[in-house]
């Protein structure tokens, strides 16, 4: 009997998992940082630098509906291409199926909490 | 030996060479970048959740010693897009990847992350020095 062996696809194909659509995210997501995250640094840390951040510094910036728009997307961005990125690490050093598990909802749970913590802050606002 | 020791010591001994320094400093860069972005996350809901405080808070950022942590976290925000990138461009384009590409590669996401961080790292510093040392307001 013979097998065939198909192919190996140089074309792009959609993923059929959800790793496969994780993976494909973290390039995207990266991708999209290079000007969001940059941009950001060089406005907050090396334009204005931490010496003139205050409450009004920041109740001045989100004066304009876009910037939060703008720190919106990159907490979603970032974060999330970050903590997928620690579980990724995580996983490489961990052997037990239980163990993994246990590391992707406690991230998933982290993630979530800490994110929805800095979305109730850019939408409130300063107070 | 404990998992932790065998990573240290594999990753010592594994002669991966130029891929694997870029692996390593990707990791290190993401996961140390990962660190302050939870914490900045925490520190900026404070202006919503304890708007007191958020001075104060503010204020721990401003020691010299954590002026020159953020010079670094700059540089490892830097590394970490340019190496992404050529990560990105060669897992999507697989054709653009051929083995004799590796070193050059590597070394000049190195390279180009150095130049953009220079002029950064120089107005960073004069920022530190003023503000810590020669009492700019």
């Amino acid at each position: 009997m013979t097998t065939t062996v198909a192919p190996i696809s140089r074309g792009r194909e959609r993923p059929h998992t959800l790793d496969g659509w994780i993976w494909l995210a973290m390039r995207y997501s990266g991708i999209l940082l290079i000007p969001l995250a940059w941009i950001h640094v060089a406005i907050q840390d090396v334009l204005v630098g931490v010496n003139r951040i205050n409450l009004n510094y920041v109740a001045q910036r989100w004066a304009l509906t876009g910037w939060r728009v703008y720190d919106v997307a990159l907490l979603a961005l970032a974060f999330g291409h970050g903590m997928n990125g620690l579980r990724q690490v995580l996983e490489d050093y961990l052997t037990s199926d239980v163990a993994r598990r246990a590391v992707r909802w406690v991230i998933f749970f982290l993630w979530l909490a800490i994110a929805a913590v800095g979305l109730v802050a850019v939408v409130g606002g300063v107070r | 030996m404990s998992p932790l020791r065998s990573v240290v010591v594999g990753s010592a001994q594994y002669r991966g060479r130029e891929g694997q320094i870029a692996f390593i400093l990707h990791r290190l860069s993401g996961l140390g970048t990962l660190l302050f972005l939870g914490l900045h996350i925490v520190d900026t809901s404070f202006v919503f959740l304890a708007p007191a405080l958020y001075g104060e808070v503010i204020n721990l950022y401003r020691s010299p010693l954590v002026m020159l942590a953020e010079m670094v976290l700059v540089a490892a925000v830097i590394y970490h897009g340019v190496n992404g990138l050529r990560l990105a461009v060669f897992d999507l384009f697989p054709r653009f990847w051929q083995p004799n590409y590796e070193k050059p590669a590597v070394y000049g996401a190195l390279a180009t992350a150095f130049v953009l961080w220079l002029p950064a790292a120089v107005i960073m510093g004069r920022n530190l020095v003023g503000f810590a040392f020669l009492g700019w307001k």
